[in-house]
C-alpha cells in the first residue's frame, strides 16, 4: 500500500514540554489507526499537528503524493457551538465548501451528494432541523456525512464517539469501515479502550514521554499501558483476571 | 397622521436623520448578527467605550470633523483591542478581564479629557448622540463605512459563518483563520464609529447588538438573523427617532436604543425560540462520556 503520509523523527510538546519525540509512522491508505493515550498525553496535539496548526518541535511530514488538499477532520464535540442558527444540511454541505469558493452555491449534483450523505448517515430526516433539537447522536452523524463531503484521502476524527450511544457508535464505525475499503486513511483518537479497537489495525499509544506504534496487538499490551501511564497496575491486574472468576460470572 | 409626517420631515436635519439611520441599520445589523453570533457581544460593548478617548483627543486635536472621527477612533479601537490581546496572552488575566480593565481606563480618559478641554460640545450628546449633529461629512462617514461594511460581508460571508459556527474546523480547513477575524473586529469599530454621531459612545452598540439578539427568537437561519436583524434595526432607528422628535429634549440615541430593547422584549416572550416556543437548551448531559465495559481478554 503506498503511504498517505510518512512521519519521520517528530517531536511534539509546547514551549517547556516535550509531549513525545522520535516518533516514525507511514500512514498508508486504507489503514486504521487507533490514537491512545492519558490526559494530556498529546492525542489531540497529534491530531493538529497532522493537520498542520500546531507546528511540530523537531521532525518532518511527508506527502510522497503531495499534501492533499483536503484532510476530513471531526475535532472533539466539546468545541461546537449547538446554538448556531443552521439547518442539518448547510452544517453537512460545509464539508464541500471547498470546491465552491466564496460565492457559487452548489448544483444539482452537489445537492445530490449532501442528501445521499445525510442519508448513508443516517440524518436526512432531519436535512431542515435546526442544530439546538439533535441528540448528540444525532448531531454526530451530520458532522460524519461533513466529513463525507470532504471526500478526502486522510480523516481524522477526534473522539468521534464520546457522546454517542452505542447504536450510532455501529452505524458511524460501519461508515468507517466503508473508508477504509475505498482507500482512505483514517486516523481515530479513543479515548478508552473498547470494542472499536477491533476495528483499528494499528495503534499508537502516548504517554510517559514516548509515543509506541504498531499492531494493536502488539502495542496494548498490559505492561505497556501500565508503563506509558495509560492505567495502573490494578487497573491491568482487573483485566487480565480470568473471566471465569469474575463475580459477575459466578452470578450468572 | 401624514400631517405629522409631513411636517417632521419638513425639517431637514429630520430627513437627514431618518436616511442617516437607514444607511446606518443595513450596514451595523450584519456586524451585529454575527458579533452575537460569535459570543462577542460584550466584547462589542467594551469596544464602543474603548474607543472614546481616541474620539476625544481627535476632537479636542482636529476638531469635530468626520476625519478627526475616523482616525481617533480606528487608532484607540486597535490599540486597545491589540493591547487586551496581549494581556491575554502574555499575563494571567483572561481576555474578558484585560479588555474589560481597558476599557473602563480609555472611557474614564476620554470623558475626563473632554471636560478638562473644556469643550464646546455638550457631554451629552458626545454620549447619546444627537440627531442635530448629522452633517455632510457625517453622511458620507456613513455612507463609506456602510460600503465597506457590505462589500467585505459579501466576500466574507462564508468563511464568517463557517468560522462561527465550527472555528476549529475552520482552521483546519484554511491558512490564515485569522483574517477574516481581523477584517470583522475592524468592521465592528468601523460602525461604532458611523453610530457615533446620531447614537453617542454609549448607545452606539445598543443598535448592534438588541436587533441581532431580538432576530434570534424568530430566525433558524442565518439568512433568517440577518433580513430579522435589519428589519429590527430600521424599525427601531424609524420610530425611536420620531419619539426623539415629540420630545425635543431627549437624546435620540437612548430612544433609538429604548425601542429595540422593546422589540427585544417582545421577541424573548413571543418569539419562536422565546419563552413562548418550544426552545430546550441543548442538554448538556448528553455531551458527557457514555461509560463503557472494558473489554476482556483483549490481551495476550
Amino acid at each position: 500500500m503506498p503511504a498517505i503520509l510518512q512521519i519521520r523523527n517528530l517531536a511534539l510538546g509546547y514551549p517547556g514540554l516535550t509531549l513525545f519525540r522520535q516518533l516514525s509512522i507511514d500512514i498508508e491508505a486504507g489503514t486504521m489507526l487507533a490514537v491512545l493515550g492519558a490526559n494530556g498525553s498529546g492525542k489531540s496535539t497529534f491530531v493538529k499537528a497532522l493537520l498542520g496548526l500546531i507546528p511540530p518541535l523537531s521532525g518532518q511530514l511527508a506527502w510522497p503524493k503531495g499534501r492533499p488538499h483536503e484532510i476530513g477532520y471531526l475535532a472533539q464535540m466539546s468545541d461546537f457551538d449547538r446554538r448556531f442558527p443552521i439547518r442539518v444540511r448547510d452544517l453537512a454541505s460545509m464539508g464541500a465548501w471547498r470546491g465552491l469558493g466564496l460565492w457559487s452555491g452548489l448544483d444539482r449534483a452537489g445537492r445530490n451528494r449532501v442528501a445521499a450523505a445525510l442519508d448513508e448517515a443516517g440524518v436526512l430526516p432531519l436535512a431542515d432541523r435546526s442544530l439546538h433539537t439533535l441528540s448528540g447522536g444525532q448531531l454526530q452523524r451530520a458532522l460524519f456525512a461533513r466529513v463525507m463531503l470532504q471526500d478526502a484521502p486522510l480523516i481524522l476524527l477526534d473522539e468521534p464517539f464520546a457522546a454517542v450511544d452505542q447504536s450510532t457508535e455501529e452505524h458511524l464505525l460501519s461508515i468507517m469501515a466503508r473508508w477504509r475499503r475505498e482507500g482512505r486513511a483514517v486516523g481515530l483518537v479513543v479515548h478508552d479502550l473498547s470494542s472499536v479497537l477491533d476495528h483499528c489495525g494499528q495503534a499508537l499509544l502516548l504517554g510517559g514521554g514516548i509515543a509506541t506504534h504498531g499492531a494493536v496487538e502488539s502495542v496494548l499490551t498490559p505492561e505497556r499501558l501500565v508503563a506509558q501511564g495509560y492505567l495502573s497496575e490494578s487497573q491491568a491486574a482487573w483485566m487480565l483476571r480470568d473471566p471465569a472468576a469474575s463475580p459477575a460470572s459466578r452470578c450468572a | 397622521m401624514l400631517e405629522f409626517f409631513a411636517e417632521m420631515w419638513g425639517f431637514a436635519f429630520m430627513r437627514r436623520a431618518f436616511v442617516a439611520t437607514t444607511v446606518l441599520s443595513i450596514s451595523i445589523a450584519p456586524v451585529g448578527a454575527f458579533l452575537v453570533l460569535r459570543r462577542l457581544s460584550l466584547a462589542g460593548e467594551a469596544m464602543a467605550h474603548a474607543i472614546t478617548p481616541g474620539i476625544v483627543i481627535g476632537f479636542v486635536a482636529a476638531g469635530m470633523s468626520a476625519a478627526s472621527l475616523l482616525v481617533g477612533g480606528l487608532i484607540a479601537g486597535i490599540g486597545v483591542a491589540s493591547l487586551a490581546a496581549l494581556l491575554a496572552r502574555r499575563t494571567i488575566l483572561r481576555s474578558d478581564a484585560s479588555l474589560a480593565s481597558l476599557y473602563l481606563i480609555a472611557l474614564a480618559a476620554g470623558i475626563f479629557i473632554l471636560s478638562a478641554a473644556g469643550s464646546a460640545v455638550p457631554l451629552q450628546s458626545f454620549l447619546f448622540g444627537s440627531i442635530l449633529g448629522i452633517d455632510d461629512p457625517s453622511m458620507l462617514l456613513l455612507g463609506g463605512v456602510a460600503t465597506v461594511t457590505l462589500v467585505s460581508f459579501a466576500v466574507l460571508l462564508r468563511p464568517l459563518i463557517v468560522s462561527t459556527c465550527d472555528p476549529v474546523f475552520f482552521e483546519s480547513q484554511t491558512r490564515r483563520p485569522w483574517v477574516a477575524e481581523q477584517i470583522f473586529m475592524l468592521l465592528v469599530v468601523l460602525n461604532l464609529l458611523a453610530a457615533f454621531k446620531t447614537l453617542g459612545t454609549l448607545m452606539a452598540v445598543g443598535l448592534m447588538i438588541l436587533p441581532a439578539t431580538a432576530a434570534r427568537y424568530w430566525a433558524s437561519t442565518i439568512t433568517g438573523q440577518l433580513a430579522a436583524g435589519f428589519v429590527c434595526a430600521l424599525s427601531s432607528c424609524w420610530i425611536g427617532l420620531t419619539l426623539s422628535y415629540l420630545l425635543p429634549e431627549t437624546p435620540s440615541g437612548p430612544a433609538i436604543v429604548l425601542v429595540a430593547g422593546c422589540l427585544f422584549l417582545v421577541s424573548a416572550l413571543f418569539g419562536p425560540l422565546g419563552f413562548g416556543g418550544s426552545f430546550q437548551s441543548p442538554s448538556d448531559a448528553e455531551a458527557r462520556p457514555v461509560p463503557r465495559i472494558p473489554p476482556q481478554g483483549r490481551t495476550p
